[in-house]
């Protein structure tokens, strides 16, 4: 098992790097990041322009740059004016020793920009995957156990529903209900945007509707999927043993089918999980939830490419690292897989 | 009179061996016909592509950009079925409108994603070794950001909108960001077609129909093409069908953001876009998101359909 982990992540160390110089290579390639300072107030001037690319090493060819971004360049000296009269010692201290530079625009070092982001995230997408990934079990299980009754099909339509309906439809249907419609008869209406004013209560009456949406969106996909996981296992010799035995059907359920159903739903959660961080970019967009995906869509749009560049590295890693732990967690909960 | 000679018995034989059994393509599409969700997944569409096509022939296409603002934000009437848009347009011409350019962008982005990923997919699959594991690595990269992400790096790498004026094509304006989102969107979805036929192929790669096409002389590209590519035709089916769906929602996303196709061409997705801010006059968003998720409802209606139909395990 040891060994095992270990030849992984020697193997996904290799993979970071291509991906973080593929991604280096595309964000580069975004235009140019001085941009913002053209609208500011104090326009630099030519030269001051030319000392800052030369400052943040936009100057360099890209293989360069990527350098420098891995490993900084305080050991390095720049030549500000590029005639070689005034060096100064590079400040950066690079990717692989926990600086993710500094932000174009706020020149707040980018991963401080990720926390103050992260936790208005996390606030609205674990909740939200909680419920989505608790009612998929149970709808799921339910309607696989009653497989064509009334329920199941009604199950199975509503999931095709809602598994087809583009996330902006439901978000835009509930807020025109909840805070349009319902308000003229006299209902509160619920707050649209924002996360409030601080105060718990409000930060949960704001994340009423966002939930609500994100869960409708990623329940049918879930329950699909747990439901033909049951239907599976349900075939299984060892149901009929178990039924067999005289168990009741209660039991069969949950101590034979489900657990051997769950299996495949681990590995589902485990490659799911590391893209809540990542947020949900239209949801945020709808409902004004400051969050990551909010963030990549600014960093993106004025090209803050050490801030974009830290949201995507966040991910890769993420999903590695939740690769590694959803292979440890099969392990342990099913037995038959040895390394 | 000798060739006539040699086709009879070879045509007699064929009719002899095929005409009762069937093909796999003919047993897979007559399970298509038993399945209820199928036939209405592509009624539904058959009613979309109906409503965007005859559509155009009804209202002439100035109606759709021809803008009165003394009649702004009117909700649907007799004269306006949809309503108005914020300057003044008829929704209704626009959604239809709008409607072929989200249809033309959703199957022809899956064109260029079926066509990126099999090349890919036969190269890592065929030739194997160090080039196998360098693409599978990138599409294993790629796979771990998220699409929409992804598509948003792509659109400001190829889009400088001064780089791509608009362009006519049949008396009508089209902005040339719609064939961007359509590579966008290609180029950044190929990965799981990719895998597909890169297994695909490695199964079919050693059989002995395959080393015998080599034995006899035919070169990679013929047997490549001839003997290993049809295998993948059924998963790639299912595959390019509900590619379209999730193809057209990404169209969708990115307009809803205001990132997609620009004006002056309606788009489903840029319609949305507009509307986001009249969440007030319901019938500005309501229409185009309806067919939005009619469309995508019938694609993954029949896509579950294909599966069904193509899968060896149901055949009866």
């Amino acid at each position: 098992m040891t060994a095992y982990l270990v030849r992984r992540l020697v193997q996904s160390i290799p993979l970071l790097f291509i991906i973080s110089f593929v991604l280096f290579a595309f964000t580069n390639a975004l235009g140019d990041p001085l941009a913002v300072f053209a609208e500011s107030r104090q326009r630099p001037s030519a030269a001051e322009r030319e000392m800052m690319v030369r400052r943040l090493g936009l100057d360099r060819p890209l293989f360069e740059q990527y350098l420098v971004w891995l490993v900084g360049n305080d050991w390095m000296l720049v030549d500000v004016r590029g005639d070689g009269s005034v060096m100064e010692p590079g400040t950066r201290r690079g990717v692989l020793r926990g600086d993710l530079g500094l932000s174009f625009v706020t020149r707040q070092p980018a991963w401080t920009r990720i926390e103050e982001r992260l936790p208005s995230t996390l606030m609205l997408m674990i909740p939200a995957y909680v419920i989505t990934v608790t009612l998929a079990i149970a709808i799921g299980v339910y309607s696989a156990t009653r497989q064509y009754s009334l329920f199941d099909n009604l199950v199975t339509g509503l999931s095709f529903f809602f598994f087809s309906m583009p996330i902006f439809f439901i978000a835009l249907i509930t807020i025109y209900i909840f805070a349009i419609i319902l308000p003229r008869y006299g209902f509160p209406a619920l707050p649209i945007g924002g996360t409030g004013d601080g105060t718990l209560p409000d930060l949960v009456l704001h994340m009423l509707m966002p939930v609500f949406c994100l869960v409708a969106i990623q329940l049918a996909g879930y329950v699909r999927f747990i439901r033909s996981s049951m239907l599976d296992v349900m075939t299984q010799d060892y149901i009929r043993t178990a039924h067999a035995k005289g168990l009741s059907e209660g039991k069969v359920v949950q101590r034979h089918a489900f657990k051997n159903a769950a299996l495949p739903l681990i590995t589902l959660v485990g490659l799911d999980l590391p893209f809540l961080l990542a947020g949900a970019v239209v949801t945020e967009r709808i409902f004004a939830w400051p969050g990551m995906g909010r963030l990549f869509i600014e960093s993106f749009e004025r090209a803050d490419i050490p801030v974009m560049m830290a949201i995507l590295m966040l991910l890769c890693v993420m999903v590695v690292v939740f690769q590694l732990l959803t292979d440890m967690v099969y392990t342990w909960f099913d037995p038959r897989i040895r390394y | 009179m000798a060739t006539i000679n040699q086709a009879q018995p070879i045509a007699r034989l064929s009719t002899d061996t095929y005409v009762k059994g069937r093909s796999n393509l003919q047993r897979s599409l007559a399970n298509l016909r038993r399945h209820r969700m199928a036939l209405i997944g592509a009624g539904l569409l058959v009613f979309v592509i109906a409503f965007v096509v005859i559509g155009s022939f009804i209202i002439p296409e100035p109606v759709s950009r021809f803008n009165d603002p003394a009649r702004a934000l009117q909700p649907p009437s007799a004269e306006h079925p949809f309503g108005t848009d914020v300057i003044g347009r008829d929704i209704l011409a626009r959604v239809i409108y709008g409607g072929q350019v989200s249809l033309f962008v959703g199957v022809t982005a899956v064109i260029v994603q079926m066509l990126v990923g099999t090349v890919i997919g036969v190269a890592a699959g065929y030739l194997g070794g160090f080039v196998d594991s360098l693409l599978m690595r990138f599409a294993e990269a790629m796979l771990s950001i998220p699409q929409l992400f992804l598509a948003l790096i792509a659109l400001r790498i190829f889009s400088d909108p001064t780089e791509f004026p608009d362009f006519f094509l049949f008396g009508r304006q089209y902005s040339a960001t719609m064939i961007v989102i359509v590579f966008v969107i290609g180029l950044t979805s190929w990965m799981r077609v990719a895998r597909i036929v890169r297994s695909v192929v490695l199964s079919v790669k050693e059989q002995e129909y395959v080393t015998a096409a080599r034995a006899v002389g035919a070169n990679s590209l013929r047997t490549v093409l001839v003997h290993v590519l049809p295998n993948c035709f059924a998963p790639l089916m299912v595959s390019a069908t509900l590619g379209v769906a999730s193809a057209i929602l990404l169209e969708a996303y990115l307009g809803f953001l205001g990132l997609g196709v620009r004006a002056p061409t309606p788009t489903w997705g840029n319609i949305m876009g507009q509307a986001n801010s009249y969440l007030n006059d319901w019938y500005y968003w309501f229409f185009p998101a309806l067919f939005i998720m009619l469309t995508t409802l019938g694609i993954n209606f029949l896509g579950d359909g294909l599966r069904d139909a193509f899968d060896p395990k149901s055949l009866r």
